[in-house]
Formats: C-alpha cells, sequence, structure tokens
C-alpha cells in the first residue's frame, strides 16, 4: 500500500512552513555560500594540481598541460632542504610550546589565584607592550645574540628564536589562562589545603590537571605559531641549514638561484596538509579557547 | 603616636605597660612636662636632669643589671651542664633526638630560671613563656620519634623474616585474583555493550560506564597487590618513614610557630628614640639588618651587597663588558674607539648598564626600608621578626613572586631590553655609512617624519595614509564578510553545515605565505588568475604592475584570508545565544532583518570585540601579505622615493629601511611612532572591553 | 572534641575595623553546633578560622585547651563540607574521598577499609568510580560528606552545605546529618542562614550579628527566651510582632495608643525600673487569644488571609494601618476584611528596652 501513504506527505518539520519569499531567500543563501566555496577551493585545487604537474620545469604552468608525477616531491625531498627544515621548525614549534606551557601556567595560576602588588598594573603593562610588533627590537635581538653568542657558543640563533616566541606569548596566554583559572571555585583550592596540599600541590594536583583543556590550546597555538611566522625566521636565520620551513620555501620563489616554483608547490602542499587536518580536528577547541578568553575576560 | 611613649605596642595594636621603671619614670615627666605650664615645665625639667644624670642608681637599671650578670653566669652554665648532659646520654638514638631532648633539658632549666625575673623585664618574660611552651610540646614530639622508630625498626624485622614460600603462593594468589578482576571486567564490559545494542544506554554512557569498569578493576588489583607480604611491608616502611621525616617535621613547625606567636605578644623595651640604623647603613645593606639582631637576613642582604659592588657597578662603570663601557658607553657609543668597536654594542651595554642601576637603586630602598620599619617598630615595642617569621611570611605571600620571576626575567630580556634598545636608536644616526660607528643626533629624525621631510619624512604621511586606508578597508570588509558568512550558514534550514565549515576552515588553516606566495604567483602575468579574467572578460590585467589594482587585490586577497577566522568565531558566538531570544523576539513581531539588527549584531561584536580590535592591529602591522605579494610595488620613485612600493605599509617600509638598506634609526624612529599610536588604540579598546571593566581583574 | 574560643577578633588587613571582636564560645564534646545568621554577620569567616583558612588576629582557638591558632588546617584534625561541595571533578568520588588519606602515604588497605566504610553509611557505593560530573547534587552532596568522613575527624565543619539542594532533598537530608552525628558523634559546627535548620538540628545555636554574638545557647532559650529584638526578629516563622510604646503607670501603652496591656505579675516587677521609658513589646503570632474576652484586647481589621492548612495566618490591620501577623488554628473561620477582637497571653510576652534592644523579662 506504499502509494497510497504517498499522497498524505506530512509536513513533519517543527518550523513554520516557508514563504515564497522565505524559499528565494533559502536559494539565495545556498548561491552565496556555494560561491564563495568554490572561491576557497579552486586556488587551493590549482596549488594541489601544480605539485602533481610533471610537465613545468622552474614555472608554474596553469594550462591543460598536465601530467600527474611525483617528480618535483622528489626534487624537494632530493635537492632542497627540504626536510631539514621541517625538523627545524618541528623543534622550534616544540620547544616553544613547552617553554610557553611551563611559564604561563605558573603565571596564569599566580595572577588568577593571589592578590600581589603590581597585578593590575603588571598585566595591563604587558598587554599593551604587546601591540608594539616583535619586529621593533630586531635590530636589538641580533646584537644580543652576537653577544651572547660568543660568550656561550651553543646559544644559536634557534634558541633565540624560541625565547623570542614565547616571550612574545606570555602576556596573551596569561590572561587567557588566568580567566579559565578564575572559574574554577576557589573552593576546590580551600578543600584540598585542609586535605593536605602546600601551594605548589595546590597547583600541581589540582588546578593544572582541572586547566587540562586551555593548556592543551596554549600548547596547540604555541605550537602552531612558529610554523606560521615567516618574518622572525627570515630575518633572525642566516644559514640555510637553519631555515624554517617558511624562509625555506620562500628561497625557492624568490632567490634566482634557487628557483623551482612547482617544488614550492608541493613543498607548501606538504606542509600545509598535515596543518589543516590538525585544524579540522580541533577547530571547535581552538575557536572556543579564543572566545572563552574574550568572554570571560 | 608619640615617640616616647609610656605604652609599648604588638603589630596589632594591643598595648603593654612598661616594665622597664626608669624608662617609665622618664617618659612619665616628658608626658606631664607637655601639659604644664611654664613654672611646671621647669620644674618637672630639673626633675628630668634628675633622673638622668642618677641614671646609674636606679633602682630598677640596678636592679636590671643584676639580672643581666645573673644571667650570663646562668647561661655558662647552662651550657657546662648541657655538655655533661650530652654526654651521659644514650647514644642509640638518632641525632635528631639527641637534639630535642637536648632541647628539653635547656628548656626545663631555663623555666626554672627565668621565673623570678618574669616581673623585672619583657626579655625574660619571653624566655620563661616559650620555654614553657617547649616543655609542653617537646615530650610528645619525642615520644612520636621514638614510638616511630620503633615500628619502622619491627617493619624492617619483618621484612627480613619473610618466608619465601608465602610470599610465592600469595604471588599466585595475586595473580589469580587478577585474571578473575579482568574476566569481571569484560564480562561487564560485554554487558554494558549489549545494553547500547538494545538502546538502553547511550553512546556516552557507554563510555563512562567502560571507564568506571576499569577503574574498579585498578582499584581491586591495587588492593590485591598488598597481600603479598612484601609489597605491604614495604609500603608500611613508606609510611613510617614519611611520619619519621615530614610528620615529625611539621611538629617542630607548629612548635615554632607557637613560639613566634608568644614573641609577637611579648614586647620590647629600648630607650631609643630615633631610627638612626637605617640611615647610617643605608650604604651597605647587611649590616643594619646585623645591628637589629636579625642574623640571617643579614646575611641574605650581604650577598645583596655583593652583588652590588661587584657585579652591578662595576659593570656600569665598564668593567666586565663584553665590548662597552657601561652607562658612559651609552653616551659616546665607541665614537673614539678601537675598529672593532661597535656602537650597537656599546649602547646594548649600556641599557643593561642601567636596568642594573635601577635594580641596584630598588635593593638600595627595600634594604633601607626593611630596617627602618624593623627599627621604628622596636621603638614601638614590636620585636623584630626572626628568621623562622621571615620565612614563613615569604612562603605565604611570595609564592605569586617567585613563581613569576622566570616570566619576569624573560619579559626583560626578550621585550624591555630590545624595545629601550629600538628607542635608544631612534635617536641616533644610524644609517649606511654608520653601520659600525654612529652618534647621538636627538630628535632629528622625528623632525623629519613630522615634517614630511627626509629619507624618513618625506614617504611617510603617504605610506601612513595607505596604511590606514588598508587597515580599515581590508579588515572590515574581511569581518563583514566572515559575519555575512556565519549568519547565512548558522541558518537552521541550511544543510551541509560541517562541510561549509570545514570548507571555510581553510584560507586560515593552510600557512598564510605559502597562499600568498601562491597568488603572486597566479596574478603574475602569465598566472592562472590572469589568465582566467582574460578568458572571462577579455582584459589583459597587469596587476602586479599596477598600484590602484595591487591594492585592490590585496584587499580582496586579506579579505578572502581573514573572513574564515572572523567566520568561525561569530558561527561560535552565534551557536552559543540562547533559542529564547529570538523566540521571544518573534513573538513580540520582530521581522527576520529586526532579528539580526537587534539581538544578533550586538551580542556578537560585544562578545567578539576585543578579539576584532586585534584583527585590526594585525592588519596595521601585516607584513607577510604586501611583502610576499609584490614586494611592496609596484614602485613609484616620484611618489614614493627609492625604497617605497605603492603597497608598502609602514612596517614593510620600515623592514626595508632597516634590513636591505640599514636605514635602523629611521626604522626605529617610525616603530616608535607606530607603536605610540597603536599603544594608545590598544588601550582604549581593551579599557573599554568587558574584560577590563570587570572587577575582577 | 571540645572546641573553645576565647576573644577571639579578626581584623582584615587594610581595612580599619574588626571584623570580628570579643567573640567567645564553648562547644563542648558531641555538640551539633550551629552557627546561625544573615549574610554579612561573619559567620563564615569564624567558621573559616576554625577550620585554619583564614588567620586569627587576636584571642584563643583551642580544641580540647591545646593552642590551635597557628596550627595549619590539614594538621587541624578536622574536616569541611563546603557550600558548593567542592569535589575534585578530574578525580573519581572514590579518589575524592581518599584524597586527603593518601596526602599522608596512609597504607592503601587502611584507605580502603575507610572508604568502604563511609560509602556503606552514605549509600554511595554504586558510584565510588564516577566522576563528579555524572551524579546528581544530593549524591554529590553525600560524597562531600563522605569525603570529610573518611579523615575521622575531631570535628566536623560544614559551611551551608543544604542550600544548594532542592527543598524536599533539603528535609530529608537535615534528618539525615542529625542520624549521622548521632551514629558518629563527632563535634560538628554548621554554619546557615537558615533558621528552621538551626532549631530541628542543633543541640547549640549561636546567633550572630554584625561580628558579634547576639546569643548562644539551646533552641528552645531562642524561642521561648530571646535575648534581644534581633534574635526574637530573626528566629521564628511568621516572624514576631514588635510593638513599641511606653510603661505608663504599670501598664505598656504602643505609641499609637491603641494597644495596651497589663504585664503578668513575674514581669511587673522587673518593668518597675522602666517607668516611663520606652519599651518594646514582642508577642509571636500563636500568642493572641482570639474571641478578645478578656484582659486587654484590641480591635483590628483583618487584610489577607493566608491559608497553610492546619493554621491561618491573618494579617490584621489596626485603626491607624500598623499591622501585626496572627496565626489561628486552621478550623477558626476568618474572611478578609473582617473586624475582630483580640487579647494577649500575658505570660508569653516579651518586653525590650527599646534602646538597647535587651530583654527586660
Amino acid at each position: 500500500m506504499k502509494w497510497f501513504k504517498k499522497k498524505n506527505k506530512l509536513y513533519l518539520s517543527d518550523k513554520q512552513p516557508l514563504s515564497t519569499l522565505g524559499m528565494i531567500g533559502l536559494a539565495l543563501s545556498y548561491v552565496v555560500l556555494i560561491a564563495w566555496v568554490i572561491a576557497i577551493l579552486w586556488p587551493l585545487f590549482q596549488m594541489v594540481v601544480s605539485a602533481f604537474n610533471g610537465k613545468q620545469e622552474q614555472y608554474l604552468m596553469l594550462n591543460d598541460n598536465f601530467e600527474f608525477s611525483f617528480e618535483h616531491f622528489k626534487y624537494l625531498f632530493s635537492e632542497t632542504l627540504y626536510l631539514t627544515w621541517v625538523k627545524n621548525t618541528i623543534f622550534i614549534a616544540a620547544s616553544t610550546a613547552i617553554l610557553t606551557l611551563t611559564i604561563v601556567s605558573f603565571t596564569g595560576f599566580a595572577y588568577s589565584r593571589y592578590r600581589f602588588k603590581g597585578r593590575k598594573a603588571s598585566l595591563m603593562a604587558i598587554m599593551l607592550i604587546q601591540t608594539i610588533p616583535t619586529f621593533a627590537g630586531i635590530t636589538a635581538y641580533f646584537t644580543m645574540h652576537s653577544i651572547i653568542g660568543s660568550l656561550a657558543p651553543w646559544f644559536s640563533r634557534q634558541m633565540m628564536l624560541i625565547l623570542i616566541y614565547s616571550g612574545g606569548g606570555i602576556a596573551g596566554n596569561t590572561f587567557i589562562l588566568k580567566g579559565y583559572i578564575d572559574s574554577i571555585s576557589t573552593e576546590l583550592d580551600d578543600a584540598a589545603r585542609i586535605d593536605g596540599c602546600s601551594s605548589m600541590q595546590v597547583y600541581r594536583l589540582i588546578i593544572m590537571p582541572i586547566a587540562k583543556p586551555m593548556l592543551a590550546i596554549i600548547a596547540l597555538w604555541s605550537f602552531i605559531g612558529p610554523f606560521m611566522d615567516y618574518l622572525l625566521p627570515r630575518v633572525l636565520l642566516t644559514n640555510p641549514k637553519s631555515f624554517t620551513l617558511a624562509a625555506g620555501l620562500f628561497t625557492l620563489i624568490s632567490d634566482f638561484r634557487t628557483l623551482n616554483q612547482p617544488a614550492f608547490a608541493a613543498g607548501g602542499l606538504l606542509t600545509a596538509v598535515p596543518i589543516v587536518i590538525l585544524f579540522i580536528v580541533l577547530q571547535k577547541q581552538l575557536v572556543s579557547g579564543l572566545a572563552q578568553g574574550s568572554v570571560k575576560g | 603616636m608619640e615617640k616616647k611613649s609610656i605604652f609599648l605596642y604588638d603589630d596589632i595594636g594591643n598595648s603593654y605597660k612598661r616594665k622597664n621603671k626608669y624608662l617609665l619614670e622618664l617618659y612619665t615627666l616628658n608626658a606631664q612636662m607637655q601639659e604644664a605650664d611654664s613654672n611646671g615645665k621647669k620644674v618637672i625639667r630639673n626633675q628630668i636632669q634628675k633622673l638622668k644624670s642618677n641614671k646609674k642608681d636606679h633602682p630598677y637599671n640596678i636592679a636590671h643589671d643584676t639580672f643581666k650578670k645573673e644571667e650570663k653566669n646562668f647561661l655558662s652554665a647552662l651550657n657546662a651542664k648541657t655538655k655533661v648532659y650530652k654526654s651521659e646520654m644514650d647514644t642509640s638514638g638518632s641525632r635528631k633526638l639527641r637534639a630535642l631532648k637536648t632541647d628539653l633539658f635547656k628548656a626545663k632549666e631555663k623555666v626554672d630560671f627565668y621565673k623570678k625575673y618574669v616581673e623585672l623585664s619583657y626579655d625574660a618574660e619571653l624566655q620563661y613563656e616559650q620555654s614553657k611552651i617547649e616543655m609542653t610540646y617537646l615530650p610528645e614530639i619525642i615520644d612520636l620519634l621514638i614510638v616511630t622508630r620503633q615500628e619502622l625498626n619491627a617493619a624492617y624485622e619483618a621484612k627480613k623474616k619473610i618466608d619465601r614460600d608465602k610470599e610465592q603462593i600469595a604471588k599466585k594468589n595475586y595473580s589469580e585474583l587478577k585474571q578473575i578482576e579482568q574476566k569481571r571486567f569484560l564480562e561487564g564490559k560485554v554487558k554494558l555493550k549489549e545494553k547500547k545494542k538494545s538502546g538502553l544506554i547511550s553512546e556516552k554512557a557507554l563510555r563512562n560506564g567502560i571507564i568506571e569498569l576499569k577503574a574498579k578493576r585498578k582499584e581491586t588489583n591495587t588492593l590485591n597487590s598488598y597481600n603479598i607480604e612484601t609489597k605491604s611491608v614495604k609500603e608500611l616502611i613508606k609510611n613510617k618513614k614519611y611520619v619519621l621525616t615530614k610528620g615529625i617535621k611539621l611538629k617542630l613547625k607548629i612548635l615554632k610557630s607557637n613560639l613566634s606567636d608568644v614573641r609577637r605578644k611579648t614586647p620590647i623595651e629600648t630607650g631609643k628614640t630615633v631610627p638612626f640604623y637605617s640611615f647610617l647603613t643605608i650604604l651597605i645593606p647587611g649590616i643594619g639588618q646585623l645591628l637589629n639582631k636579625q642574623y640571617f637576613k643579614a646575611l641574605l642582604f650581604s650577598l645583596v651587597t655583593l652583588f652590588i659592588y661587584f657585579i652591578a657597578i662595576p659593570y656600569a662603570l665598564g668593567y666586565g663588558n663584553y665590548q662597552g663601557d657601561g652607562i658612559s658607553g651609552l653616551l659616546s657609543l665607541a665614537k673614539d674607539g678601537k675598529k672593532i668597536d661597535k656602537s650597537l654594542i656599546f649602547m646594548i651595554e649600556g641599557i643593561v648598564a642601567v636596568f642594573l642601576v635601577l635594580i641596584t637603586i630598588a635593593l638600595y630602598a627595600l634594604s633601607f626600608n626593611d630596617v627602618l620599619k624593623t627599627e621604628k617598630n622596636i621603638i614601638r615595642g614590636i620585636r623584630p621578626r626572626n628568621w623562622f617569621e621571615t620565612v614563613s611570611k615569604i612562603e605565604q605571600e611570595g609564592f605569586p613572586y617567585m613563581v613569576s620571576a622566570p616570566a619576569l626575567l624573560l619579559t626583560i630580556f626578550i621585550v624591555l631590553v630590545p624595545i629601550t634598545t629600538a628607542i635608544l636608536l631612534s635617536f641616533t644616526g644610524m644609517d649606511p655609512q654608520n653601520q659600525s660607528k654612529f652618534g647621538w643626533v636627538g630628535i632629528e629624525n622625528y623632525r623629519l617624519i613630522a615634517l614630511g621631510q627626509g629619507l624618513a619624512g618625506s614617504v611617510f604621511w603617504s605610506i601612513l595614509s595607505w596604511t590606514l586606508i588598508w587597515t580599515v578597508v581590508a579588515t572590515s570588509l574581511a569581518i563583514a564578510t566572515g559575519f555575512f558568512l556565519a549568519i547565512l550558514a548558522n541558518n537552521d534550514r541550511i544543510k551541509g553545515k560541517t562541510f561549509f565549515r570545514v570548507v571555510y576552515l581553510l584560507p586560515w588553516a593552510v600557512p598564510a605565505f605559502i597562499t600568498i606566495m601562491f597568488f603572486s604567483i597566479m596574478f603574475s602575468p602569465n598566472g592562472a588568475l590572469t589568465t582566467v579574467i582574460y578568458d572571462l572578460f577579455n582584459i589583459q590585467v597587469q596587476v602586479k604592475n599596477d598600484a590602484t589594482l595591487s591594492r585592490i587585490t590585496l584587499i580582496f586577497l586579506q579579505t578572502w584570508l581573514g573572513s574564515s577566522y572572523v567566520f568561525l568565531l561569530s558561527t561560535g558566538v552565534l551557536q552559543a545565544i540562547p533559542g529564547d531570544l529570538y523566540e521571544a523576539a518573534q513573538i513580540d513581531g520582530a521581522t527576520a532583518w529586526q532579528k539580526l539588527k537587534r539581538i544578533t549584531l550586538p551580542i556578537v561584536l560585544f562578545q567578539t570585540a576585543p578579539l576584532l580590535v586585534g584583527q585590526y592591529t594585525f592588519n596595521f602591522n601585516n607584513f607577510s601579505i604586501i611583502y610576499l605579494f609584490n614586494g611592496g610595488g609596484p614602485f613609484n620613485p616620484s611618489k614614493y622615493g627609492n625604497l617605497a612600493g605603492s603597497t608598502d605599509l609602514l612596517i614593510s617600509y620600515i623592514y626595508k629601511l632597516t634590513m636591505e638598506n640599514q636605514y635602523q634609526s629611521i626604522g626605529a624612529a617610525i616603530t616608535i611612532v607606530i607603536s605610540m599610536g597603536l599603544m594608545l588604540f590598544a588601550f582604549i579598546g581593551f579599557k573599554n572591553s568587558k574584560a577590563f571593566k570587570e572587577e575582577r581583574l | 572534641m571540645k572546641v573553645t574560643l576565647k576573644d577571639i577578633g579578626k581584623k582584615y588587613e587594610g581595612r580599619e575595623e574588626f571584623t570580628l571582636k570579643n567573640i567567645d564560645l564553648e562547644i563542648e564534646d558531641k555538640d551539633f553546633c550551629v552557627i546561625l545568621g544573615p549574610s554579612g554577620c561573619g559567620k563564615t569567616t569564624l567558621l573559616r578560622m576554625i577550620a585554619g583558612l583564614n588567620s586569627i588576629t587576636e584571642g584563643d582557638l583551642l580544641f580540647n585547651d591545646k593552642r590551635m591558632n597557628k596550627v595549619p588546617s590539614k594538621d587541624r584534625d578536622i574536616a569541611m563540607v563546603f557550600q558548593s561541595y567542592a569535589l575534585y571533578p578530574h578525580m573519581t568520588v572514590y579518589d575524592n574521598m581518599a584524597f586527603s588519606l593518601s596526602m599522608r602515604k596512609e597504607r592503601k588497605k587502611i584507605i580502603n577499609d575507610r572508604v568502604m566504610e563511609a560509602a556503606e553509611l552514605l549509600q554511595i557505593k554504586e558510584y565510588l568510580y564516577s566522576k563528579p560530573s555524572d551524579i546528581s547534587g544530593g549524591q554529590r552532596q553525600r560524597v562531600a560528606l563522605g569525603r570529610a568522613m573518611v579523615r575521622n575527624p575531631a570535628v566536623f565543619l560544614m559551611d551551608e552545605p543544604l542550600s544548594n539542594l532542592d527543598a524536599k532533598l533539603r528535609e530529608h537530608m537535615r534528618v539525615e546529618l542529625v542520624r549521622l552525628h548521632k551514629a558518629l558523634g563527632t563535634t560538628s559546627i554548621y554554619v546557615t542562614h537558615d533558621q528552621t535548620e538551626a532549631m530541628t538540628m542543633a543541640t547549640k545555636i549561636v546567633l550572630m550579628n554584625d561580628g558579634k554574638i547576639q546569643q548562644a545557647g539551646i533552641p528552645d532559650e531562642f524561642y521561648n527566651k530571646p535575648a534581644n529584638i534581633f534574635v526574637a526578629k530573626f528566629i521564628g516563622s511568621p516572624t514576631m510582632n514588635i510593638i513599641e510604646g511606653k510603661m505608663i503607670k504599670g501598664k505598656f501603652v504602643s505609641d499609637d495608643e491603641l494597644i495596651i496591656i497589663t504585664p503578668s505579675l513575674n514581669d511587673t516587677e522587673r518593668l518597675l525600673a522602666f517607668e516611663g521609658k520606652s519599651v518594646s513589646v514582642g508577642i509571636r503570632p500563636e500568642r493572641f487569644e482570639s474571641g478578645g474576652e478578656f484582659g486587654d484586647t484590641f480591635t483590628a481589621k483583618i487584610d489577607v488571609v493566608e491559608m497553610l492548612g492546619k493554621e491561618k495566618i491573618l494579617h490584621v490591620r489596626l485603626k491607624n494601618d500598623s499591622e501585626l501577623i496572627i496565626s489561628t488554628p486552621g478550623h477558626y473561620i476568618y474572611d478578609e476584611n473582617e473586624e475582630h477582637s483580640f487579647g494577649f497571653d500575658v505570660e508569653s510576652i516579651h518586653f525590650f528596652d527599646t534602646e538597647t534592644g535587651l530583654r527586660i523579662n
């Protein structure tokens, strides 16, 4: 009796049925949204295609001459220092994340749980100083590094970079973490003290485990930052062996001697893919972390 | 609060009567003199003179001197007695035990001696009360120590006597029990899964259930493991050891707290009326504390003195510098120095020297204040804190300071010193001809900027105007687009939300420098986009050679990049808006547009305001997109000089000045100018944001 | 454990005055002492000082004659139940209850025994391995209690533990807590602003206001012999009626002269000293005589009748619009806008000195 049932199609949706105007509006919405999707996907698609287009030599070609090949990837791995760059970037990113996390977990805790002199002032001051572009200190960084470098040869440019990234992240991350820890009731601290915890133990056993979500977000941001930054590595790192991905890939399209645009496309693709996946998987946390930082204050 | 007070006071403000009869008379006379008429004053002054001249013969002072002599004798006798006691003591106990027993012995003796002098002097009262407390608490601690030691020894014995065979059996039992637990766990898991299949519980409940089962299994296993004697004995040993160390330590700490409590409540009497130690010893931290009888603190501050006189001041004078000359290097900037001397190094070392001097001054102030406060307190009657009390106070209140110390250090190193360098650099004349050595030029650079002249100033204003236009237009367009898309996509009736969200995420996820470089390639004369535009509109555009086209393209590019961040943010906030707001509006008769304008827009903007402010400052300094796309070009020497291009922002201009053309001082000056502007903008923005308004900050 | 507070005072740094001053209190062993008072009266501060979470500025806190001022919270042998339960969200219920013992490196077997014992008593064995976020409010409250019990403390401290529960659960838990107290016999100090809780649970009530103790004693005394006007108005629902007036020729005359009361024989003596002075009279709503046939009476019009089933609450107005609250048995018939005469149960009238607020009789 199926065809009988078809006649009485029930309107099952909970919302009011759409008027014609409403339906036009909805259709237009879809049009706009899909148009934007195309606007995003097309350039990215080009990039993916050109990474695999074997017919290209040093310059990119975007015409119908397409031949699938891994040639550019091979070039990337064999002729350039791509893998070294990857290693460098991961090293810098991971160190930044660890250093930032350690320092900020302490300051976030201190600023949230203790009322001490200079608390408001220092927080405001640090937030303001953060607006000064890191760039302002470039000359100083150079010189400071040469002074310290001559005293302690193991202090490499990369370490300087790590310190700069971590130092730059202290203010904002402390602020966000402080906001999150503020939302943890102080009665937990009291209960922990009655149960026998010293200040360090309250920090380590109670507050930090509860703040794990926020700590993860901070670690993530600190890790991703160095991947995306182009300016500082370009300025600070002079030896191609110590380049990060951003600086290294740039040499593939700027420096005439090492110009190889398709390889750049390949390298870009390889770099982009894991980060994109990371972002997609963790988008909820990343965005909520940002929102919390501003909303909860 | 008179200096020559008849009463003594403690921390909280309670008053105590003086025991020093001599001082009491003296100060009472003083007080009377204040109130007397001129004749009375004369009389009283005579009395005071007489009193002072007969100081030595005053009955109280005689009694006090006697007391002091007796005390000296007593203490040396006590020392001898203690030595005897120690040698006769049972050596089987640990050192700690013997020390405690000795303390108890001494306390008993002290109680007997000082009892007689309690009325006479507060110092005697202090000793008496403290010894009494020791006598109350020490026996208990000693007993605990002895008993726990015995228990520990018993546990060691038990450990040795463990029967091997019994052990094996116990271990076997344990692994059997473990298997039983595992079976129980698996059975539980199966049951849960069945429940889920038949729809009785949800996925989340299943997961939670499994976690609970795991926790239970772990606990039971741990418990069962203590049936194995070795393990339980080991635990017992650990427990007893803990009591022996931490437990005893804690009890001793309580004892010390009670002792210092008495110290707080027993005033100190002194004839001193002026806190002159602090002033005399201001230059040598540590001696003041020594004179105040705070020995450990004196030691601490003497380290400070060492730092000041062996590190800070020499460095500031130029010794131990890498190349520089301390503070004077700041002024000279290696002007007539050796060839290898670099002005920049002189400057930085000078800055470090300045910071060291600032720290030194702070330390002087700290020490002075400390000595002054202690002295003033002594005059009032408050006993100076002993080391235990100081340490306790630091432990309690010092935690945040100590824990923020690394952050502070890093900030000084990474933020303050470089910024100071930049500020100072802007007052110098470091340019291509003066790289290694340069001198001060005062506000010359700023003057050039303000007047719009010279390398710094002539293009400054036109670049500034483009920067401002760029910031406002690009950011606003990105925000509007992102927000617009978020509203569209968040509509209840739109399907495939996840798909849209993932795709819109991409411009943000893919590292910006890659996409920018790529777009740059695609807009080159043979590039893909140029070709597409030609195919579609039959116009051959030369984006990179045309200033206006470049600018428009850049703005659209930034919109493409920046809108996805705003989209995600807006989506997050939109989802958090409670639906009742819209429903209430619907009942009130609002149209979709009104709902948007009066509910959605205000809420989203309010919540995301601080972050949006950040977007503006970000774009103001958005070096990557400008530089990577077209190097700031296209060039237009007539308008922008030889360095800057038509799309250069101030930040990329600074980059070119500093890095590519070595005009560091001008670059620094421009940096400072825009930093001031940005700081002002951010200050206003932050001040008004919800975060700062709330008192909780 | 006997808890004694001798002349306790608390002054916060940076404030001019003392928040609490001259607090003297003796709580016997096995007492269930309720510290009652409106918000801001200092009761939570007092509790926190006993717990060691806030420092004691002056005075002595003694547990069984041993001075506890400087002893850290963890060594005072106390346990505290917080208003919001303060359960560690990242640990299971079991770990929550075991936490304090494991901080002291106590042996696993002993920990387990104690936790199981408490769980049995409080009937929370089923969720020993769940996390606090997975159980309901009432269950969390019991876990908080369990956590306190496991420590086997000498003193239980409770800071408004029932205020986050709904009415029915609150009623149930009140009885449970009393039963628990009887079973364990531990001295308990309980802070609340709810007088019903105080009156039903306490063996001793301490009523505080403005940083001072208004009255301390058994619940009966509070109801029948309040020490001052504040206590009189705080305890008892509906609130006691307070009428201001003067003693004229041995009789009480209210300021508006609408109410005249002849005091009982016992009271007359004491009131002699107050002849001509301002005196306030307190009458509980249920102590009026309806019918108004003997003694001093007054007439009033009934404004609102609240029907509570077993009683009726009448809000009446006198001729000059001043109001009184009268409680009558539910089966009496009263209607709004009726005028009636009411009299007084003279033996149950409370007289207070209007100036100081203190009780006269």
